[in-house]
């Protein structure tokens, strides 16, 4: 790890004014104290990052090849920012109403939540301490269209960039966030974003990836005011190796939040989603449902966790993941967490592994469909129903359809 | 009002029934830990040599590591140079007999409840009473023996039996496993011996009595049940110290052995002092329990109901090694005050067509802090290999905390795996129904914990279902308004 320890460490090239310059010493201080997450360390336990230092890190300067110009399909029109090798590119959103954008400053990176006594959020101090482009969408009135922020590589992409995106909703503002990835080459995405939203705001927060050997590795934490409502869908087809931190804190009372995930894994790839949601004042609410389809030599990972803390009271919570195990050679590794410290409240969770029923299959066969129309009908409508709560029927019909052609 | 309030604050002194000192002169070695301490205790144990070259092993290995620090546990470094390893009554000689054993410890164990003498021999249940490092007596050895059983004190074991001691010592619990497990291998006092032969069923259960009673001793018992192809055993296990302002270790191990068709039902009713309504002095308890089903259609199944100690720590696991075995694990663990429990189940699949279940209910009281802990792991070849669990949380009053830490392993696509876990308070509904048929507020929650609890207590055998019933209400008392 070492080496790529040093790689990452060297200076970066682009000067920031002196805030962000001291931050980022101060990230680059931490990560060398400590290092990168080793097997013995709790919260990359089943994320092979050793399988990083055996890339070769070596090529260096930013791949200036022939740019893959995939435009990534979309069902609708939206503000697009596309993503190309970690460089973020905001040229296609001049002067739109309600919409600013805008370099992100110091004040603007929050680093208390970050553990900084051992290497469980070294991608996180990683991100910060290779940081030159950071960017702030603030989103002031309720937009027509979605934002869609298009992450993509180019196959010759090697290297690892570390983009840094603030969204802030203003009270009362609602919107939709696409977020897509296509990543090629064998480089390293290491994406923090931090969500602000305000009281009375809602986001809608969808997430599609279909990457090749690239790594992701991405941290998404958003902050909850008054009443607001964030609901995050996240649907996984491939990617080598994919992290997915996903913190939400539920900051005031009436805050809510549903997150609903969906990995379908084949080959050698592996996702690992840790998720944790902090109700901080009651009345909140969480509702949490993850599914993962493990085929050939994947692995799947989920990890919850719900923290209720004292003075959430009259707060609810439910944790629902369910797994199904479709090779011998695959993994599945869960652990719904529940760490409750208030007593008016009520959390529930469920957690299951297994494959799909014989009978089941058996009745399909038994309707007139081959078996392998039957496994993929049953490994469907397993996986559809995690998307069943969202309401834009487009989006449902657009998320499940990838589904489908993935199965 | 004010009468209310004194008699809720009687109730809170009154409930460690347990607490109290014997004055009895006793032998101690001086406090820290190094090879001669070892090599006295072996000593003392008339040991043989191999014991004692496994003894420094473990103590060497213990050397190199440091402490687990990823429970959810506040706790002070422990100071291990300040602890006394060996203490035990003063006698002459070994007593032969329980007509030999100082009368003032049988007073102690006739207070505690525990049928040591002969009227008591009605009770139907043999008794290994262990006081502080040594085992004082252990009764009705000869009417197991005309069984074939041998029920005796570790030390004994060692003496009498050391082939069968050599054979499966560690092979459970290798003296590497973890740090607490390390130290007592290199330290262990006494502890139960159990041996059940081929296709016997043991004629009575079986049962042993810890008591620390010294003042800055650990305790550090180690407990091995092996039952033969076909053999069936029940044990139970109990534990009380006096109440005193200092913390006190309470270190063991326990190994059991499952040969094939074999059944060994291992129940646990835990009340180690748990401190003051302050969190002043109560035992620390790290305990590594692990059964190992061997054979083909052998079960292990653990019962605990923990009420005591300051600090639990303890997983009693089952390693399911035989096809068709079985494991259970079902546990109450109610903390109050400002206890914290990190307690739970590790179930290992290894067999093909292995079962588990795993029941656990958590009731926090008061600042307490109750975690769940448990790892369900199904390995490759565990074809059609089942896991059923149910964690469940109680919490009773705005301060206390119930956490569930569950890991889930699966590697085989045929192995079923189900989880569920609640976490709640008692309901306003259930409580003021209770109220209204007459029950005054305490006497309502202590029903509902009861009945939250059944499914644990249904597995206890008689004699500790009463006990451990009313050990919950005690515990329970001076937790609600």
């Amino acid at each position: 790890m070492s080496e790529l320890l040093e790689q990452f460490s060297a200076p970066p090239l682009i000067e920031l004014e002196s805030d962000l310059e001291a931050l980022r010493k101060h990230a680059q201080k931490v990560l060398m104290q400590h290092g990168f997450p080793q097997r013995k360390t709790e919260a990359w336990k089943y994320t092979p990052i050793a399988a990083l230092e055996r890339r070769d890190w070596s090529s260096d300067g930013p791949d200036e090849s022939a740019a893959r110009t995939e435009s990534i399909e979309l069902p609708f029109d939206a503000h697009r920012i596309p993503v190309h090798n970690g460089q973020i590119d905001t040229s296609q959103l001049n002067e739109i109403d309600g919409l600013h954008i805008e370099p992100l400053r110091a004040e603007q990176i929050d680093t208390s939540a970050y553990v900084d006594h051992d290497p469980s959020d070294a991608f996180a101090w990683l991100n910060l301490a290779r940081l030159e482009q950071g960017i702030c969408i603030r989103v002031t009135h309720t937009l027509e269209r979605p934002l869609a922020l298009q992450f993509s590589s180019s196959d010759q992409f090697k290297q690892a960039a570390h983009p840094r995106i603030r969204i802030e909703l203003a009270e009362g503002v609602e919107a939709t966030l696409f977020e897509q990835h296509r990543l090629h080459g064998s480089g390293l995405i290491n994406l923090v974003m931090d969500l602000q939203l305000a009281a009375g705001s809602s986001l809608q927060h969808l997430m599609q990836r279909q990457n090749d050997e690239s790594a992701l590795i991405a941290r998404t934490e958003a902050q909850l005011e008054q009443a607001a409502h964030y609901q995050a869908y996240v649907l996984d087809l491939g990617g080598a190796l994919t992290r997915q931190d996903l913190k939400v804190h539920l900051n005031e009372s009436r805050a809510r939040t549903r997150i609903h995930g969906v990995a379908a894994l084949k080959d050698k790839q592996l996702v690992d989603y840790h998720t944790a949601i902090q109700h901080r004042v009651g009345p909140s609410h969480s509702e949490e449902d993850f599914r993962i389809l493990a085929d050939n030599h994947s692995m799947g990972v989920f990890n919850g966790r719900i923290h209720m803390l004292p003075g959430a009271d009259d707060s609810h919570s439910d944790m629902n993941t369910a797994n199904l195990l479709l090779s011998e050679h695959a993994r599945i590794n869960t652990k719904p967490e529940l760490e409750i410290h208030a007593e008016e409240v009520t959390a529930s969770h469920g957690a299951t592994v297994g494959q799909l029923e014989e009978a089941a299959r058996f009745y399909l066969r038994s309707r007139g469909l081959n078996d392998a129309e039957a496994l993929a009908l049953l490994k469907f409508g397993f996986a559809a129903a995690a998307f069943d709560a969202l309401e834009s029927e487009p989006l449902r019909q657009w998320f499940t359809d990838r589904l489908k052609q993935a199965l | 009002m004010s009468q209310t309030q004194q008699q809720v604050e009687q109730l809170i002194q009154s409930r460690y029934k347990a607490g109290f000192y014997t004055d009895i002169e006793s032998e101690t070695v001086g406090a820290g830990l190094n090879e001669d301490v070892i090599a006295m205790i072996s000593a003392k144990k008339e040991e043989p040599a191999w014991l004692l070259e496994w003894r420094l092993k473990a103590f060497h290995h213990w050397q190199t590591m440091v402490g687990p620090n990823w429970a959810k546990l506040k706790l002070p470094a422990i100071d291990f140079q300040k602890i006394h390893y060996y203490a035990a009554p003063k006698q002459e000689n070994r007593p032969k007999s329980l007509d030999e054993v100082d009368p003032k410890l049988l007073e102690t164990f006739d207070k505690l409840g525990v049928p040591l003498h002969e009227r008591a021999r009605l009770a139907g249940v043999a008794v290994d009473a262990v006081f502080d490092s040594v085992s004082v007596g252990t009764t009705f050895q000869k009417e197991l023996k005309e069984a074939g059983v041998i029920f005796c004190s570790f030390s004994e074991a060692a003496r009498e039996h050391p082939d069968l001691v050599r054979e499966h010592l560690g092979s459970v619990v290798p003296y590497r496993d973890n740090y607490f497990a390390c130290l007592n291998s290199a330290v262990f006092s006494d502890g139960s011996f159990v041996y059940v032969p081929k296709d016997t069923r043991c004629p009575m259960e079986l049962s042993t009595y810890f008591r620390i009673n010294a003042r800055d001793t650990g305790q550090f018992e180690r407990t091995l049940i092996i039952a033969e192809p076909g053999a069936e055993v029940s044990y139970l296990e109990g534990c009380t110290a006096p109440m005193r302002d200092e913390n006190q270790l309470h270190a063991a191990v326990v190994e059991l052995v499952a040969q094939e068709k074999s059944k060994i039902k291992y129940s646990t009713v835990q009340n180690w002092y748990p401190g003051d309504e302050n969190g002043k002095g109560g035992i620390y308890n790290f305990v590594t329990k692990r059964g190992d089903c061997r054979g083909d259609d052998s079960r292990i199944s653990w019962t605990q109901v923990e009420t005591g100690s300051a600090i639990t720590w303890k997983y009693p696991s089952c390693v399911l090694r035989g096809d068709r075995s079985a494991g259970e694990f079902y546990s109450v663990a109610l903390t109050h005050n400002h206890q914290q429990a990190d307690t739970g189940t590790k179930m290992i699949h290894l067999g093909k067509d292995t079962t588990s279940k795993v029941i656990s209910k958590g009731i926090s009281c008061g600042k307490s802090q109750n975690s769940y802990r448990g790892l369900v792991r199904m390995a490759k070849r565990a074809d059609n290999a089942r896991n059923y669990t149910q964690c469940d949380s109680l919490l009773i009053g705005k301060t206390c905390g119930a956490h569930t830490f569950p890991y889930i392993e699966s590697a085989n696509p045929t192995a079923k795996i189900e989880h569920e876990a609640t976490t709640s308070k008692i309901g306003d509904d259930q409580l003021f129904y209770c109220r209204s048929r007459g029950m005054d507020e305490e006497e309502a929650v202590a029903l509902i914990v009861d009945g939250f609890c059944k499914e644990v207590f249904k597995e206890l055998p008689m004699e500790f279902a009463v006990e451990a019933k009313a050990l919950l209400e005690i515990s329970l008392e001076g937790a609600v308004g």
